[in-house]
């Protein structure tokens, strides 16, 4: 459970600005998925809540607290799950929990006993807990994707932010994924964003929907605003919208 | 603009007519002028490398002749010394007869093994290198992990990279050297010797083995809210396990030849007996303990090749320790026999 609120975000890299005065608030407990074009500025929103990217300008406040950098409070599902191949599914989970674990116990592997459950419990969640002891290289991509839930899990987070966490599975395993996403939030009563491009699959899974477009938001609203205009302008071709609208657009 | 497009216009068509008017006059003669003036491209760039590699040539011959005078390189003297050359060769290979026919006197050798217990001083040479790897890896490790730009901001990482450059520079027989006031010369000396050049050897490959770890888990794990340290550790150095447990069979192998190199100054175990036949002219004696060298060496070469192999097989396949240890033996036979 977390209040997230955005103000005048903005993030240059040189002359493009990723994100241009991006504001928003997502409410305690709020599943919301950010839409959007390759390039549209998903990835830095969602590395400026988490802290591993710092803005130009602007503010971002987790209940109410200024995000400064890395947070125990804030998780991440990345796109490519990053979870480490030599380690079990077991081993990936508990690395959510280094961040209460001094650096000799993580060292030789000396978790606290509730640690241990709860890394046990976050891989029942994702429903993985017979292959607890399985290394994740030889896991399937769906499969490495649940460990890096799980993983998001341990942390004890009360926002989870999802990068694409779908984008590199088959549709069948997306929608798999997905939906373990949204348990466990739901479970665990976590605030989520989780940035998606295949509109079918946010309009099953997501309640509140943010879409940015050249790092703009250029709609913030709910499941029945989300019209099919709406999506047309999020994601239409730009020369064809051109045309339609008969505008001269400077992108 | 439109000019350019004009051109370009003419030559596409002029182009497309040609199969056609090959035979015509005004084709043939514009077409035989691009073809000569090809043709001579070509053929310069081609005497121009035939050149070149002419002038290399020259100057890789000068340098060659000029080192060979420098070592004082004399196939007179080769022809002078071949009698006695083909006499120690003799005794290198001493003959006896089997069934009649004449064969290497394999007994001699043999003798000679069991009267100098080569097998135990071969596992003193053994001892020499792993020993002397075991006590490099920490610093290896130490100096590998730091002198990372990933781990330590350039430039401050090339204290670390400096110190093993250093290191390196020295060949592990010159640390015995220095080693000797410290331990005499003795297989102590030698051992210290091979995990100082461990530190060097082994903590570059480590290095390099980090260059080439992925962003993506270590943003992953510094996301979690881990401390540097943790960062470093699961981020990166999980990555590179399996490599660096790889590398450092490597080194071990390096090692061992090392080792025996160590006997010849002085440093004991099985190099240090070549030395002794060598000074007594005892070169049946010599001979067999190049064999047990050889058995050494190739031995522990095996035994590193199959732990890297079982590694990288894990790394597909999944294979569980449990597993390695109760087909070992059956590995072990297969791989001999097969």
């Amino acid at each position: 459970m977390s209040t997230i609120e955005v103000r005048n975000l903005t993030k240059a890299f040189g002359d493009v600005r990723a994100l241009d005065d991006v504001s928003f608030t997502i409410e305690d407990g709020e599943f919301a998925v950010l839409l959007g074009q390759s390039g549209a500025g998903k990835s830095t929103l969602l590395r400026c809540l988490n802290g591993l990217t710092n803005p130009t300008s602007g503010e971002i406040r987790i209940d109410g607290e200024p995000v400064k950098g890395p947070r125990d409070d804030v998780a991440m599902i990345f796109q490519q799950h990053y979870v480490l191949g030599q380690l079990s599914a077991y081993g990936n989970a508990l690395t959510g929990a280094l961040n209460r674990t001094s650096f000799f116990r993580s060292l030789v592997g000396w978790h606290a006993e509730e640690d241990k459950f709860e890394a046990l419990r976050a891989l029942e969640t994702v429903g993985l807990l017979d292959q607890a002891n399985q290394r994740t290289r030889s896991m399937s991509g769906g499969q490495q994707q649940r460990v890096g839930i799980a993983r998001a899990l341990v942390q004890g987070p009360n926002l989870l932010l999802a990068d694409e966490p779908v984008a590199s599975l088959d549709p069948a395993s997306a929608e798999t994924v997905m939906g373990y996403i949204r348990s466990a939030a739901a479970e665990r009563d976590l605030s989520t964003l989780a940035s998606l491009h295949q509109v079918n699959l946010a309009r099953e899974f997501g309640e509140r929907f943010l879409a940015l477009r050249d790092g703009k938001l250029v709609f913030d609203g709910y499941r029945e605003d989300l019209t099919v205009d709406v999506i047309d302008r999020i994601y239409g071709d730009v020369q064809t919208a051109d045309i339609r609208e008969g505008t001269e657009v400077s992108a | 603009m439109s000019g350019g497009d004009s051109t370009s216009d003419d030559g596409a068509r002029s182009g497309e007519d040609r199969p056609r008017d090959a035979r015509a006059d005004g084709g043939t003669e514009a077409q035989s002028g691009t073809l000569d003036r090809a043709l001579r491209d070509i053929t310069l760039t081609k005497r121009i490398k035939w050149g070149m590699a002419f002038l290399i040539s020259v100057v890789f011959g000068f340098f060659f002749f000029e080192a060979l005078s420098e070592v004082g390189f004399s196939v007179a003297e080769i022809l002078y010394y071949w009698p006695e050359f083909q006499e120690a060769l003799g005794d290198f290979f001493p003959r006896t007869t089997l069934f009649g026919l004449p064969f290497v006197d394999f007994g001699s050798y043999w003798q000679f093994i069991q009267e100098r217990d080569l097998f135990g001083a071969a596992i003193v040479t053994l001892a020499m290198g792993f020993a002397g790897t075991v006590l490099g890896i920490p610093g290896a490790l130490l100096l590998g992990v730091l002198g990372s730009e990933r781990v330590t901001p350039y430039p401050f990482n090339f204290i670390f990279r400096g110190t093993m450059s250093v290191i390196r520079a020295i060949p592990a027989l010159v640390w015995a050297l220095i080693y000797i006031p410290l331990g005499g010369v003795s297989p102590f000396t030698a051992t210290l010797a091979i995990g100082t050049d461990t530190m060097g050897n082994l903590g570059r490959l480590f290095t390099d083995a980090l260059e080439e770890v992925e962003d993506g888990p270590i943003e992953a794990i510094e996301s979690t809210g881990a401390n540097r340290r943790q960062t470093v550790v699961f981020g990166m150095l999980s990555q590179v396990f399996t490599p660096f447990i790889a590398w450092t069979m490597y080194i071990l192998e390096i090692n061992t030849r090392i080792a025996v190199t160590m006997g010849l100054i002085g440093g004991g175990g099985i190099g240090y007996v070549l030395q002794t036949q060598r000074s007594l002219f005892k070169y049946t004696n010599m001979m067999a303990t190049i064999l047990v060298i050889f058995v050494l060496v190739v031995s522990v070469e095996f035994v590193s090749q199959r732990v890297r192999s079982y590694i990288r097989g894990e790394e597909e396949e999944g294979m569980s320790v449990l597993k390695l240890v109760i087909e070992f033996p059956q590995r072990m036979v297969r791989s001999i026999w097969e």
